[in-house]
């Protein structure tokens, strides 16, 4: 039986989408009969949260200390290597967010250990264990191993799928990660939230996006009603953002976000590589294009040659239609 | 004020790729171009500088033409590089790559060290991290701001949940995203300089570091293969009008693919 | 033979190819739609100092030879034509004569500025009846006393409407034919000097062409650029095989230009389920240009080390120009076949390689005149 680590990552008072998904993939690993699962949680959270974890693990560390109470990456690369050493997993698992592949390397230097930090793939039950990693914005998969134990492994969001909880009574432990004074030296001064209720791009199911064929800011509008129906995130084009009718951290492509939905709709969007290399793992990808030369046509699964303007309000009051159809039916 | 930059060369995004037959090696065409987020924080070192004195190091891992990574820097305007070109040097992981670029850092001359948020090839992110920990140092990541008084760092970065405002004691590494800066374009001057320059390089005796301990040799992880990412087959095309298509499209993401 | 770069020329190479990449491209198609010369992006360039590119380091210039020359001319027209033009022609033909026999006087009030971009240079030799045939030049150059009287009109005149200076070629005698020219420098302001009809252009739009009149134009004496009177002729010889070189870089720069919109079109254009570069006519074409490029690439530049060398070039920089500019003529055709439809479209780029190309034809020298002396050079006069 060999340990698995998974750190799992909340936001308020939710666990995050990236980390329902180790866990779910650390369920069907304890199926094998051949890992045991531990869940480590770092800083402060709610009981239900702890609880929720715990229906999917054998074991919850819930990992606590004042210099944990904000995230650092030095306080929680301490936190989790320290305690790492105590339990030598074969694995350490984490979704790839921002926050994990901002501590996580840190802790590998912490452990000595190997790394893969952008896994779209991982076959557990070789010898060695080996994962895959896109590199060149995707235009090349490598296949990366690891000898030595633990192996950190960061997987992107919507590589794994979530399940529910395997109805575990994992045994939660509190722990005081005992982190010696100075040893994290840095104040968070000011947090600026993205507005509720948006969709977080890396982790959306669902994203609609806009490039040029927008032709304006406000326009943008139209895509964000239509991801609100279906709960998705809105991305844009570098040339839209260039042009700052979109910020920065809306950005789908090569010096943005690289994104890996289900459900990937481009509108009046051209297909540029450095976009397409953002974006071209998406499940499925409708593209909605007034030009039928449009590059994008050769990465989509769907097309539609038309009016964006026309399609897209066409589509979200079809939806509206559907969903709201079904929500009744559902007795919602 | 010392500022180290680290500093990669890249392929040139636009450049081709093959994977030969067994996956064992890729065939890169040659042209080569500095990693887009390293010129971020080349230039952020720059304006450092410009605001608060002091000097710029620019180390780059890499052999062939990384030598230009840092002709280009010199051009910028940089006072020193070094280039760690040994063979043992190469094709190392996050964890070799920063072994060695830490222990070409001298610490005690160093009060902040700046590098992309991830190279454009490997797009790894590890590095700018790793660095921090060989040095006890702390690190931001993905910065779009940066404000440095009273040997203290604000730096304002911007994560996948919104943007994060922290106060870092110097020395601390801090690694760059798009959005800091603007990178300048380097005067005639500054490219003579850069041309008639002589490249100082380092081995990994000079560091204090057994070639066991980096590169491919010291490498934690180690890739096996290359593949070719799954080929998409041919677009479908839905006919008809706006309204129609609107509706075709709809039934085929909630009933066909069910991604809806 | 050494047939490489040096590692040098290769980085400056690299710096000016971004620097352009970054500075110029991204603006041309705008200055070829809005046909404005771009004053910002003059200013923005002059900064950076590559106008001093051919004059010495104590001048604040950068001294190139003439190889480092050509690798800059090349990569500035492949990113804008319209604006390599308007900088090509203060670099070199503009400031030249300049720079060679003015005076510190006229040096301080027109070549360092010119240098540094806040100052505009142009050369004027072509007139309404005369182009390749300079003997039949009328702008006529009068001495009287210490001053000379310049009259006459230039046409053609690159920079010309919104030059501070320029280096004007002018008869003493219209008998003496091509052994009666001389060069002089009249500065704006000047009375009787004026910019009369601006030119629309089918290429090279941005560029301000046009025409220039001198009109009993009164300058002193050490406005002769010269150290003789009338030995204007041969103080020209002294920069036209760098200026024939300089076309053929133009022209390369052009063609990689369009080469390069070629290929990426080819790369991602998928026709009856293949991309279109998988089709033997189209790897054809590639193959045919390639070659070309190639074969001109070497010819320009070889013609660059003959001149640096102090070899005689006149015929090699006359064979590069040519070559060039028909492969490049060859090249922006085949890319607008390649591209199909979209290469008759203005919103994209190879419709404006295609216009910029023809300029070459007449630039540096017509062809036909080329051909003819050459054929002389090569037969002997009979």
């Amino acid at each position: 039986m060999e340990a698995v680590l998974i750190f799992v990552e909340t936001k308020g008072d939710e666990i995050k989408k990236a980390s329902l998904e180790v866990l779910s993939e650390g369920t069907r690993l304890a199926q094998t009969g051949r890992f045991a699962i531990e869940a480590a949680l770092l800083g402060p959270a709610a009981p239900d949260i702890v609880r929720t974890i715990a229906s999917y693990a054998d074991a919850v560390v819930h990992i606590v200390d004042p210099l944990l109470d904000t995230y650092t990456p030095e306080g929680y690369a301490l936190a989790l290597a320290d305690y790492a050493r105590t339990r030598s997993p074969r694995i350490i698992l984490a979704g790839a967010t921002q926050m994990a592949r901002d501590f996580l390397p840190r802790a590998a230097v912490l452990l000595a250990c190997g790394i893969a930090s952008d896994v779209t793939a991982a076959r557990w039950l070789e010898d060695p264990i080996t994962v895959v990693k896109p590199v060149y914005g995707g235009k090349v998969l490598t296949e990366v191993s690891c000898d030595g134990s633990p192996f950190i492994v960061l997987t992107r969001p919507n590589t794994f799928d979530i399940t529910s909880p395997a109805q575990k009574t994992g045994e939660v432990v509190e722990r005081r990660a005992d982190l010696p004074a100075g040893s994290v030296k840095k104040r968070l001064l000011k947090k600026e939230e993205k507005p509720k209720g948006k969709v977080e791009l890396a982790e959306a199911d669902a994203i609609v996006s806009g490039g040029r064929g927008l032709k304006a800011a406000e326009n943008f509008a139209i895509l964000e009603e239509l991801a609100g129906v279906i709960g998705g995130a809105v991305g844009a084009t570098r040339s839209v953002v260039d042009a700052k009718w979109r910020d920065q951290g809306d950005q789908v492509g090569k010096s943005g976000k690289t994104v890996s939905p289900k459900l990937y709709i481009a509108a009046g969007i051209s297909g540029a590589i450095h976009h397409i290399m953002g974006m071209d793992t998406s499940k499925t990808i409708l593209a909605i294009n007034k030009d039928p030369n449009a590059l994008i046509f050769n990465y989509a699964t769907y097309g539609i040659v038309g009016d964006l303007f026309e399609v897209i309000p066409a589509m979200t009051a079809e939806l509206k239609k559907r969903l709201g159809a079904s929500r009744e039916a559902s007795g919602r | 004020m010392n500022i180290v930059v680290l500093a990669k060369q890249v392929p040139d995004p636009e450049a081709l790729i093959e994977i030969s037959r067994t996956g064992e090696k890729l065939d890169i065409e040659q042209k080569f171009t500095t990693s887009l987020f390293d010129e971020f924080a080349l230039e952020e070192a720059l304006r450092v500088r410009e605001r608060l004195g002091g000097k710029i190091k620019v180390i780059t891992l890499g052999t062939g033409r990384a030598v230009e990574v840092l002709r280009t820097a010199i051009a910028m305007g940089v006072d020193e590089v070094l280039l760690l070109e040994h063979e043992a040097f190469l094709n190392g992981d996050g964890y070799a790559t920063a072994l060695a670029l830490s222990r070409a850092i001298v610490k005690e001359a160093c009060d902040m060290v700046l590098c992309g948020k991830q190279a454009v090839d490997d797009d790894r992110g590890e590095v700018g991290p790793m660095v921090a920990q060989f040095l006890g140092m702390p690190h931001v990541g993905s910065i779009v701001k940066l404000d440095i008084a009273d040997n203290k760092a604000v730096a304002e970065s911007l994560g996948d949940e919104g943007r994060m405002v922290v106060e870092v004691p110097l020395p601390a590494v801090f690694t760059a995203h798009k959005g800091l800066n603007e990178p300048r374009v380097p005067l005639v001057t500054g490219v003579m300089k850069a041309m008639r320059a002589q490249i100082p390089r380092a081995t990994p005796e000079d560091l204090g570091l057994k070639p066991g301990e980096i590169g491919l040799a010291g490498s934690k992880v180690r890739i096996r293969r290359y593949l070719a990412p799954k080929k998409r087959s041919q677009v479908r095309l839905i006919d008809g009008d706006a309204q129609a298509a609107a509706i075709e499209a709809v039934r085929i993401l909630m009933d066909v693919e069910r991604v809806i | 033979m050494e047939f490489a770069l040096t590692e040098e020329q290769e980085f400056f190479k690299k710096m000016i190819t971004e620097t352009v990449d970054r500075m110029v491209g991204p603006k041309a198609k705008g200055i070829d739609e809005t046909d404005e010369f771009p004053w910002e992006l003059w200013r923005e360039f002059g900064k950076l100092g590559y106008l001093g590119l051919r004059y010495p380091e104590d001048l604040g210039g950068m001294n190139a030879d003439p190889v480092t020359a050509m690798i800059f001319y090349e990569q500035i027209a492949r990113g804008s034509v319209g604006f390599a033009q308007s900088v090509i022609m203060n670099i070199l033909m503009g400031t030249y004569f300049i720079y060679r026999f003015g005076s510190d006087a006229i040096k301080a009030r027109c070549l360092y500025p010119a240098m540094r971009g806040e100052k505009i240079g142009t050369m004027c030799f072509t007139e309404d009846q005369s182009g390749s045939d300079l003997s039949a030049t009328r702008t006529m150059a009068v001495q009287e006393g210490d001053e000379w009287v310049l009259n006459g009109t230039k046409m053609w005149i690159t920079n010309g409407p919104i030059a501070d200076m320029a280096t004007v070629l002018a008869t003493t005698d219209p008998k003496l034919g091509a052994k009666g020219l001389n060069f002089f420098l009249v500065e704006k302001g000047t009375p009787g000097f004026s910019a009369g009809q601006v030119l629309d252009k089918l290429g090279c739009r941005g560029t301000v062409t046009g025409e220039l009149v001198f009109d009993n134009v009164r300058v002193p004496r050490e406005n002769l650029l010269g150290e003789e009177v009338n030995k204007g002729i041969d103080y020209l010889g002294e920069i036209l095989d760098e200026v024939r070189a300089m076309t053929g870089a133009m022209a390369l720069g052009i063609a990689q230009a369009a080469f390069d919109e070629g290929l990426e079109y080819a790369r991602k254009r998928v026709a009856f389920g293949k991309t279109i570069g998988s089709y033997q006519l189209i790897r054809a074409k590639f193959a045919e240009m390639a070659t070309e490029m190639e074969a001109s690439r070497l010819m320009v530049y070889y013609s660059a080390w003959r001149i640096k060398e102090k070899l005689s070039s006149r015929k090699e920089a006359a064979m590069a120009k040519m070559l060039a500019t028909e492969t490049c003529l060859k090249v922006v055709d085949e890319v607008t076949r390649i591209w199909g439809a979209n290469g008759f479209a203005r919103e994209y780029d190879p419709q404006r390689h295609f216009r910029d190309a023809r300029f070459l034809l007449y630039g540096g020298g017509t062809h036909e005149i080329i051909k003819d002396f050459l054929g002389r050079m090569i037969i002997g006069k009979s």
